[in-house]
């Protein structure tokens, strides 16, 4: 991948761990941020599958994947407003991060109960089919909706009406205190798709390059020969579950052999084979760190929304 | 004067509203073939692509029918018997009537749930019941449950052209009714009920197939000197409740009658929120199923369903004249 390019996909991927990381540091004060779940360790997963597509193409993201949403076009300054419930966000204080939704952007929202977002990525595709574009769609999903059955009705729609579905798996080892090998055989949550007879990978989710490059080919494809086919990323939750949880299920060693494989550190090191200047990395760094650390205190002292409308 | 039954008036309806408006879809299990009553028959042949038939796959038909209103499409779903919407209940009520709140945009949503429901005698407990009463506890639905003929058509039509998301729950028995052509049926208005008999010693309120039972046991009543309004409320949710407030104010007694079980039902509802708009207790009795399973032996079904002959003895007991109806419960007072 040309240097510019990761320098930008590098950007992403920091901005959404900056605001992870400012968020436990407020955790660590008090503050309370509602429905907060961390996508530390996930960012290559998230920004490599979501900067591929145009705009009018449809991405459908999870619940952690800040990420995605920046790299699909939404501002931090809506994400943050999202988070703590007030005005000027995608959806004013109703939704929560966990409902963040742009469709100007392609990014229609997201469920509540885990599992409508498969059907969902169907109408979509339906939808592109009936506008005659060759719009695609990406579908993300953890190990709980996976786990659902609508996935294997719409996956079925799919394959039946040759419709362009990335269904990507994120497997991050853990739904909650679940070990992803105790919910799909062998621990793979794509196993039983190659069943279907169409396109499966399973790729490595903490390489920002690879994601980007397999997503880019699969969507790529997808335009001109329509078809669902299907991506597990293979990355990791470093992070508890949600702000609460202890995570005292989670081996030491386990996290720690992924933190050596952490997907930042792993981008800058390869910015550095690039031959991008250290400087230049560090200049980014501060950007973020400051802009991370501006947006924030900006939403917080938003004030907190008044009316009660039904 | 040319005469259909509603079952083509409906068919006739989807056409009409089809070429009328381009983002409208038809989507469903074996809609191909007419769907699971012949109201989607041949619609295929006209509007081709805009007619999808699916697998039986409740839970992704009613997904895709949400990604395609949020896409600016218009789909109407056919669910192949009502009693299966439990089956997307958490698509219907967490997903549809959610969705525009929790994404903070109050935008439109329309989307057509239809399909036929209710019991036709030994179809079994799956497939006879009227699920109205689940639906309407949820914020966000339009629910309507047509129950005079005539206003079949027109308000699928109403419920098509609803920018909300809308249940529109065809009960089997109305469809071979015959109804007149005069080709005025305009849309109707969603939320608006209508008083079906006039009358002036007690107010019948009832929906889906309990409007004809109803319309019966007040017929049967008037021969026995018993003078009762029927109010046919078409649309449970929005409810007409100034229509039957209105009615009330004349008549003084109200009698609700639904086919599900009376348990947890709508006719409490309505009898409570009329009270608080009154301001007083008024007297009531409510007909409805008991706790009961529907059978597949029709004749034992048959005991267990609401009908006329209920209705009739209800109204003799709520207006003090027990004795006309032979009842087995004595009378109010």
């Amino acid at each position: 991948m040309e240097a510019k390019r990761l320098e930008d996909l590098y950007e992403l991927m920091l901005t959404s761990r900056r605001f992870d990381e400012e968020c436990t540091r407020l955790l660590g004060e008090g503050v309370h941020i509602p429905h907060y779940h961390s996508g530390v360790g996930q960012e290559a997963l998230m920004v490599g599958s979501a900067a591929p597509l145009r705009t009018a193409d449809t991405y459908i993201y999870t619940h952690r994947g800040y990420g995605q949403l920046l790299a699909k076009g939404v501002s931090l300054r809506e994400i943050a407003l999202d988070m703590w419930l007030k005005d000027g966000g995608t959806n004013h204080g109703r939704g929560s991060v966990m409902h963040v939704n742009r469709p100007d952007l392609g990014l229609p929202g997201r469920e509540g109960v885990f599992g409508t977002r498969f059907g969902l990525a169907v109408g979509f595709a339906l939808a592109h089919r009936l506008n005659a574009a060759d719009n695609v769609v990406v579908c993300c999903y953890g190990e709980a909706a996976g786990a659902r059955g609508p996935l294997y009705e719409a996956m079925n729609m799919a394959v039946l009406w040759q419709l362009p579905v990335l269904f990507l798996a994120e497997n991050n080892g853990w739904s909650f205190t679940t070990p992803t090998q105790w919910m799909f055989p062998q621990g793979k949550m794509s196993n039983v798709w190659r069943g279907f007879d169409i396109p499966v990978e399973v790729i490595d989710g903490n390489d920002v390059e690879s994601v980007y490059g397999h997503v880019a080919d699969a969507i790529e494809s997808m335009r001109a020969a329509p078809g669902p086919r299907v991506i597990e990323g293979m990355t990791y939750r470093l992070d508890p579950h949600i702000w609460w949880d202890d995570a005292s299920y989670q081996s030491k060693t386990e996290i720690e052999a992924w933190r050596t494989r952490d997907p930042i550190t792993f981008t800058e090191s390869r910015l550095e084979q690039l031959g991008v200047p250290r400087a230049r990395v560090e200049d980014t760094q501060r950007a973020v760190a400051a802009e991370v650390a501006a947006t924030v205190q900006d939403a917080l002292s938003t004030p907190d929304l008044t009316g009660h409308g039904c | 004067m040319p005469e259909r039954t509603v079952l083509t008036a409906l068919n006739d309806t989807l056409r009409e509203e089809m070429r009328a408006d381009p983002s409208i879809l038809v989507l469903g299990e074996t809609v191909w073939s007419g769907g699971a009553a012949g109201v989607t028959r041949d619609l295929i042949d006209e509007f081709g692509e805009r007619v999808i038939e699916t697998p039986v796959s409740e839970n992704a038909i009613f997904q895709a029918a949400l990604g395609l209103a949020i896409a600016g499409y218009r789909p109407i779903i056919e669910i192949y018997s009502a009693d299966f919407l439990l089956a997307v209940a958490n698509e219907v009520i967490n997903d549809m009537a959610k969705w525009r709140a929790q994404q903070g945009r109050p935008a439109h949503l329309p989307i057509t749930i239809r399909g036929p429901m209710g019991a036709t005698g030994g179809l079994g407990p799956e497939h006879s019941q009227c699920v109205e009463r689940y639906f309407y506890h949820a914020p966000g639905l339009e629910v309507v449950v047509p129950g005079s003929p005539a206003t079949c058509a027109p308000l699928l039509a109403a419920s098509i052209r609803s920018n909300e998301p809308t249940l529109f729950l065809e009960h089997r028995r109305l469809y071979p009714a015959a109804l007149p052509v005069t080709g005025e049926e305009g849309p109707a208005q969603l939320g608006r009920g209508e008083i079906v008999r006039k009358g002036s010693e007690a107010t019948v309120v009832a929906w889906g197939w309990m409007v004809s039972e109803s319309l019966t046991a007040a017929d049967r009543a008037a021969e026995q000197g018993l003078d009762l309004e029927v109010i046919d409320l078409q649309t449970v949710a929005p409810m007409d409740l100034e229509l039957v407030v209105e009615s009330l104010n004349r008549t003084g007694r109200l009698l609700t009658v639904e086919e599900a079980p009376k348990r947890g039902g709508i006719g409490g509802e309505i009898v409570a929120s009329v009270s608080e708009r009154l301001g007083r207790a008024i007297p009531m009795m409510r007909v409805g199923m008991e706790d009961c399973i529907h059978s597949y032996h029709p004749v034992i079904e048959a005991e267990m369903l609401p009908d006329s002959s209920d209705i009739e003895k209800a109204a003799y007991n709520l207006c003090n004249r027990g004795s006309l109806g032979r009842s087995e419960v004595g009378p109010l007072e």
